[in-house]
């Protein structure tokens, strides 16, 4: 009778998925359109699965390994199990490989059903809590099915009711795994993510065969040509057809959730909440199905679930009211990229956060708090805080800096960006630029010719601005010969050397190399130019900015530095590529969404748990932030230092140039006079 | 940071005491002496290089080595003597310069001096045909120095149909004026509600074309009244020369105040009543607003709370007695103690008072930003050495809660001393 | 914009734009006082809103044009005017036309010579009521709007007055809202031609960028060229601040109370 029960299910199992396929494709297909190799794509899957994706997935062994007996036992049980009960060609070793990848399907399920014994809070629950059972259920039926087939047990053991109880413990696997697949299920994450492998948006994310560390951070530009084209994301619709594909990939591990540091101040952002109220919004309902950890909510707590609902050609954000998310959600993020670093579906959470606020920001006119200020700043004045631009070099009167339009080439074109206007950048600047002279280095400054690089326009949204200043910026860039652009802000770093080239006009190409500072120093300690002094006792630890970090991969070069300097190191217990955002960026500290916490002190905690002296960073952002923060009583202030001035301040031969500051000298003067 | 010093009765006595022979020396000791030279113990001339010289308004040190400059600290300036003025009389003017004063609270203010300190300058030029200067003041007023400012006429007009917001009544006694006398020159104070409105109408009524936003009147014999104006134009950016018109609008400082004379201010009375507008605005009165809850970017005096704010109650009773607006660091929002709106700084307001008191604030850069316009700020604090200190033009170090209370305890005194004299 | 009421006719209020001038590098840019004026439109019910200006129409212009038109407007009424020229007779002649209720303006306009006189002319010339200096209209019932007037130190006083009128709003009205540059580029800026009068005087005058105005020295009436220098003296002194440490607290609320006397603060 099974003989007779199996095909049909199976195949109707297999129709049903089919349908459901085309069903979801349809969902996909009402984004916008986005053309992508189909066949090539196709072909790269089984390598972006077993190398890309795995090298995520691998960073927890035990659900590694899981995944891997539970995925590949289905996939090889699937198979097998087509041929040997679908065809009935159980002869051989096919039914034996069937045991094989049903045992170890089996294997994997406990595993799983182990970690949904006590789940840790940021996996979602609601049908996922059942997915061991029907893992279960598919493999121990399928399992149990095959021993006649291979001639273990006969063939009609245990009776029309046994076989009757397989069918349905089958049927339940089947349904949960094949067509759970296309229909909507936990399973969906199967389905589309393979396909989300091959159409992603980002190709040159994964690595390619020589190698390579596949890295692509920078943000896609939006065409600003079409005079009538609404600009960004209003609707789950208006993302491309792709990026709601990747949406649905998601398997709600909560990994993102984990390490998202504005969830964890208690600000309204999950980035997993966020990717499935977008699953949401594109079949339509509302978000009272989702199981895991909601937005948190200051006030309330949390934000309940069922009160948000979209549709995929209504709003979003609504104007009044509630929609799909709220806007404070959205300007939330800090753009770390943490979540994109963990999450095991290649899921990019930071595009379609910016895509959403392009929206606001260019359509509605709605960047909240200091946002609309600090635009209006930098169209009218090149920066954001509204300084006049003609006084970008103000802070280094005594210092004589050698100017590009004077000089016209140099070997390293020095990068100062909006830091010149603040106080503190500005110990740091003049540090690097006593490293820079103690190396010999030629450099030049654009000086006032240099504008804001529109890191903080583009994530806020207003890629108008971000396009008019880098276009200005690249027209004035390309007047000067120089080898190399350096910078001690991560942030210019990042948008010069990732953001710019898609902005250049034809026939042009940003033909140079852009370095951190840190970087940059580096190379001058190894290549035996920056004559050191090692030896400063010290015990330091070492924030790594994201945008040098996760966005650039530079995590080695800043500890090299440190190592050279002869300083202790202490690593916190999240460096590195798991690095925890000091909150400033995105434009964060200036839509300043209120949470329960700042983003700051958690990492200022984070410091201190080292104890650490000193806390050494490379960003001006991150010393604002951390520098910002007030120690908890009985606590004192932990020192924030730039690597450059860890650096300046070991510099053994103390160059005669560089004389105290004007400010210093001249405050120095004054206390003289009137004490 | 200079700090005040222990106080030492006997040296501030030979300090005050200018023949006593250790005086130059005190004085230079207690660093607040003219001196960088005295003679020493011995007869020699000792000097303190550091006291030679000042600081130039670029934040240099200069050193004035002419002879004329001694020592940094400014010793207090002499109080100014009163003498008596000769009183002029104008009785046959040859012409009229009316200027209509705003009197807010009931007097001169500032500016309506400078006003009739550039009046007279119209008024005085040719010693041949003497000008006179009529002030239009509406409403009661308290002012009894109107003689000494340069007044030699004054129409007091008091009726209850200009009282309060009443410009087109305001406006219809201008013109009657004008019917009557014809004054060569129409003055007004170029502030924002008062002259600065009146005067705009005047000029569109008259049809004269005025001229706004005047600092500075030169005599010009080649213009039509013989005088010619700069006015700032497109919001402050721009200077304008031209002849200046029969309607001026000044601004504070066009002119000196008028200081050596004193006038009749001699009181006329308008030939016809009061033409009977029909007003079309309606003044329905102030609105009360508490000064603690007024808009932070509006407020004129803010008292601001931080992180060293201990006795949250004190703090508000503080900043009610002193009729100042709240303002907070973002720790005390934070904290919960004040709420979001009265965040100054970066992220919050950027305040333009003219008085800000910082209680236990430690002026981090972020809070500095949002309070860079504000004129005088006043730190209490417990550190002399947070930043807060160096921007502040004074600062007192001590617990917040004992000097709030202190500064409350003294305003009430103050008051309580007022009402029972008065 | 708003929903349409059958009942009550709209509120007809026209808002009179101007290009601006950023303060420190000059670029144009919608003037922030008429932003404000447009703000404070687009929070009345019931109101139909129209932008207005009078002005030359070319590329600078028009960009300061659109961040108005990105307040939520799809279009922008232009009276075509050449430089220089006296734009009251055209702005007249089209609000005679249109006959709004409320006109509002800004108090005066960033370039130019910004003298702050046009709302008062139009007032002489159409024979409407003003209010200047306004924070906010409270309502408006029978042909009266109710309004409130900013007052120093952020004080309020509460008027009534007769539509039609002009009100010009001070800089305590409502921060004008973000300028989306979607419905910037895409609202249209309906030119016609007006009346043209050509302001001949202002051609007479010298215009130069402002020069800082000299600080008023304390006069000091001395008889002593020693006073004198004191004085002198203690003003390039200047800017430290004074510091009391080891003071009581009264001693230190007494220099406190001293300071807000001499500002005149305390009332
Ligand atoms: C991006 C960013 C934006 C920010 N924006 C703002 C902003 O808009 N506004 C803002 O205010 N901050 C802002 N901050 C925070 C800012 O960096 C400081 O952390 C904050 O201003 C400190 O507040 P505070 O001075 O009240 O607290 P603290 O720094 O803790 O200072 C408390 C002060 O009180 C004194 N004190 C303690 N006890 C007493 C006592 N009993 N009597 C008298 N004095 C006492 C202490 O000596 C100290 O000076 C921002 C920070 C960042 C990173
Ligand atoms: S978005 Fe990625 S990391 Fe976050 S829950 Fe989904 S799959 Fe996991
Ligand atoms: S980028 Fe950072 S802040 Fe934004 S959602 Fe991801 S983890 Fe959270």
């Amino acid at each position: 009778m099974l003989d007779i029960l199996l095909p049909i299910l199976i195949f109707s199992a297999l129709a049903l998925a089919a349908i459901g396929a085309v069903r979801r494709i349809r969902l996909w297909r009402q984004g916008r359109p986005s053309p992508v190799p189909v066949l090539r794509g196709l072909a790269a899957v089984p390598r972006r699965y077993l190398v890309d994706l795995h090298h995520v997935v691998a960073r927890d062994k035990v659900m590694s390994n899981t995944h891997v007996a539970t995925a590949g036992g289905f996939v090889a049980a699937m198979g097998l199990a087509i041929v040997v009960h679908g065809l009935g060609l159980a002869e051989g070793v096919l039914g034996w490989l069937l045991l094989a990848a049903s045992a170890t399907m089996f294997a994997g399920s406990l595993f799983v059903a182990q970690r949904r014994r006590n789940p840790p809070a940021r996996l979602s629950k609601g049908p996922w809590m059942r997915l061991p059972k029907s893992l279960m259920a598919f493999s121990l039926g399928i399992f149990v099915v095959t021993l006649p087939a291979v001639g273990v047990l006969p063939a009609d053991a245990g009776g029309w009711l046994v076989a009757l109880v397989l069918a349905a413990v089958v049927a339940w696997g089947l349904a949960e795994l094949v067509f759970g697949m296309t229909w909507g299920g936990p399973m969906k994450h199967a389905f589309a993510g393979a396909l989300h492998l091959a159409f992603h948006r980002r190709p040159e994310r994964f690595s390619d065969k020589r190698g390579g560390e596949g890295r692509s951070t920078g943000l896609k530009a939006l065409d600003l040509e079409d005079d009538q084209a609404p600009l960004g994301v209003e609707t789950p619709a208006d993302f491309t057809w792709n990026q709601l594909l990747g949406f649905d990939a998601c398997v709600q591990c909560g990994r993102c959730e984990a390490v998202c540091p504005a969830f964890a101040a208690g600000q309204p952002l999950n980035p997993k909440k966020l990717i499935q109220d977008m699953v949401v919004g594109m079949a339509g309902g509302s978000d009272a199905h989702y199981a895991g950890s909601p937005y948190p909510s200051p006030e309330r707590g949390d934000k309940p679930v069922g009160e948000h609902h979209g549709t995929p050609h209504g709003p979003i954000v609504a104007r009044e009211g509630t929609a799909l998310v709220d806007a404070e959600t959205l300007w939330s993020c800090t753009t770390c990229r943490a979540c994109v670093e963990e999450c095991p579906m290649m899921i990019e959470h930071v595009d379609a956060i910016v895509d959403m606020r392009r929206h606001l920001t260019l359509e509605e006119g709605a960047t909240p708090g200091k946002g609309a200020e600090v635009i209006d700043n930098l169209i009218a004045t090149d920066n954001p805080g509204g300084f006049d631009p003609g006084g970008r070099l103000n802070w280094a009167a005594d210092l004589d800096l050698p100017l590009m339009a004077d000089v016209e080439r140099a070997e390293v074109l020095l990068w100062l960006g909006d830091g010149v206007f603040d106080m503190r950048n500005q110990r740091t600047l003049r540090a690097l630029i006593k490293v820079l002279r103690a190396a010999d280095v030629d450099f030049a400054v654009l000086g006032n010719e240099e504008r804001d690089s529109g890191d903080v326009a583009r994530r806020l949204g207003d890629e108008a601005t971000f396009q008019s200043l880098a276009r200005r910026n690249i027209a004035t860039l390309s007047r000067y010969r120089f080898e190399s652009i350096v910078t001690c802000d991560p942030h210019s770093f990042h948008v010069l050397k990732n953001e710019y080239g898609a902005l250049y006009p034809q026939g042009q190409d940003a033909d140079y190399p852009v370095w951190h500072h840190s970087t940059f120093i580096n190379q001058l300690i190894e290549s035996g130019r920056l004559p050191l002094a090692p030896g400063q006792a010290q015990r330091v630890t070492y924030h790594d900015p994201c945008y040098l970090g996760r966005y650039n991969g530079e995590y080695e070069a800043p500890r090299a530095v440190l190592r050279a300097l002869g300083v202790e190191l202490v690593e916190m217990q999240r460096s590195g590529y798991r690095s925890r955002c000091c909150g400033g960026g995105g434009g964060a500290p200036i839509t300043d969404v209120p949470g329960k916490q700042r983003i700051p002190d958690m990492r200022m905690g984070d410091v201190r748990e080292t104890q650490a002296e000193q806390v050494v960073v490379g960003c001006p952002q991150c010393t604002a932030m951390l520098e910002g923060v007030v120690p908890p009583a009985g606590n004192e202030a932990t020192a924030v230092k730039d690597i450059a001035e860890m650096v300046a301040a070991a510099l053994d031969n103390t160059p005669p140039a560089t004389p105290a500051s004007h400010d210093a000298a001249a405050s120095q003067a004054t206390e003289e006079v009137l004490s | 940071m200079s700090q005040l010093p222990r106080r030492d009765p006997r040296q501030e006595w030979i300090a005050r005491n200018r023949l006593h022979p250790r005086h130059e020396e005190v004085l230079a000791a207690l660093g607040q002496g003219a001196t960088s030279e005295w003679p020493g113990p011995n007869g020699l001339v000792r000097k303190n290089p550091h006291r030679v010289g000042f600081i130039g308004p670029n934040g240099i040190k200069r050193i004035d080595r002419s002879g004329t400059q001694q020592g940094a600290g400014g010793g207090k300036a002499s109080a100014p003597v009163a003498e008596h003025k000769p009183l002029t009389e104008i009785a046959e003017p040859a012409f009229l310069v009316a200027v209509v004063p705003d009197m807010a609270g009931g007097r001169l203010s500032g500016h309506d001096k400078d006003l009739l300190g550039l009046a007279r300058r119209l008024a005085d030029a040719d010693p041949a045909a003497q000008g006179a200067v009529l002030a239009v003041v509406f409403g009661s007023h308290k002012e009894t120095n109107l003689g000494e400012a340069g007044v030699d006429r004054l129409l007091h007009l008091d009726s209850p149909e200009i009282a309060g917001y009443a410009p087109e009544a305001r406006l219809g006694a201008l013109i009657t004026v004008e019917q009557a006398w014809t004054p060569r020159h129409w003055l007004l104070p170029d502030s924002k509600l008062g002259g600065g409105e009146l005067g705009r109408r005047l000029a569109a009524r008259l049809g004269e074309r005025p001229a706004t936003g005047i600092w500075q009147v030169e005599a010009d014999a080649e213009s039509a009244t013989g005088w010619q104006c700069t006015a700032r134009g497109a919001a402050g950016s721009l200077d304008i020369r031209r002849p200046l018109p029969r309607i001026a609008l000044a601004l504070a400082e066009c002119a000196e105040p008028v200081s050596e004379t004193r006038h009749a201010a001699a009181e006329l009375v308008l030939p016809q009543p009061l033409p009977s507008t029909l007003s079309r605005i309606q003044d329905l009165g102030q609105v009360s607003v508490d000064p603690a809850s007024v808009a932070l970017s509006e407020a004129e005096f803010i008292l601001a709370a931080g992180n060293g704010v201990r006795d949250w109650d004190a703090y508000h009773r503080a900043a009610s007695v002193l009729g100042a607006t709240e303002g907070a660091s973002r720790v005390a929002v934070d904290e919960g103690y004040m709420p979001r709106d009265r965040q100054v700084g970066a992220t919050g307001t950027w305040v333009t008072a003219r008085v800000y008191i910082a209680v236990g604030i430690s002026g981090a850069i972020q809070h500095l930003q949002g309070i860079q316009p504000c004129e005088k700020v006043i730190a209490i604090n417990m550190d002399p050495s947070c930043d807060m200190i160096k921007r502040a033009d004074l600062a007192v170090i001590g617990d917040s809660t004992q000097i709030l209370e202190a500064l409350v305890t003294l305003v009430s005194q103050a008051r309580e001393e007022k009402r029972d004299a008065a | 914009m708003q929903p349409e009421s059958a009942m009550t006719p709209a509120l007809e209020v026209t808002v009179l734009v101007s290009i601006g001038r950023h303060p420190l590098t000059g670029r144009v840019r919608r003037a922030d006082q008429d932003a404000r004026g447009v703000e404070l439109a687009r929070s009345l019910a019931d109101a139909e809103v129209r932008l207005l200006h009078a002005g030359e129409c070319n590329e600078s212009s028009e960009a300061a044009l659109r961040g108005y038109l990105g307040m939520g407007f799809s279009e922008l009424a232009l009276i075509e005017q050449p430089e220089g020229a006296d734009v009251l007779p055209a702005l007249s002649e089209a609000l005679d036309a249109t006959s709004p209720h409320l006109v509002i303006t800004g108090e005066r306009a960033e370039r130019g010579e910004g003298s702050g006189l046009l709302p008062y002319l139009l007032a002489e010339r159409l024979g409407w009521p003003l209010v200047s200096g306004l924070a906010a209209v409270e309502s408006v019932e029978d042909g009266m709007a109710t309004l409130l007037q900013a007052l120093p130190r952020g004080q309020r006083r509460r008027l009534k007055i007769r539509l039609p009128a002009i009100v010009t709003v001070d800089d305590a009205a409502p921060t004008p809202r973000q300028s989306a540059y979607g419905p910037a580029r895409r609202g249209t800026l309906e030119t016609s031609a007006g009346e043209v009068c050509n302001d001949d005087e202002w051609a007479t005058w010298q215009v130069q960028p402002a020069r800082p105005r000299p600080k008023r020295l304390k006069i000091v009436k001395a008889a002593s060229a020693r006073d004198r220098f004191k004085a002198a003296a203690a003003k390039a002194e200047g800017t430290g601040g004074q510091v009391l440490t080891d003071v009581t607290p009264t001693q230190g609320a007494e220099a406190i109370l001293t300071l807000l006397r001499d500002e005149e603060v305390l009332r």
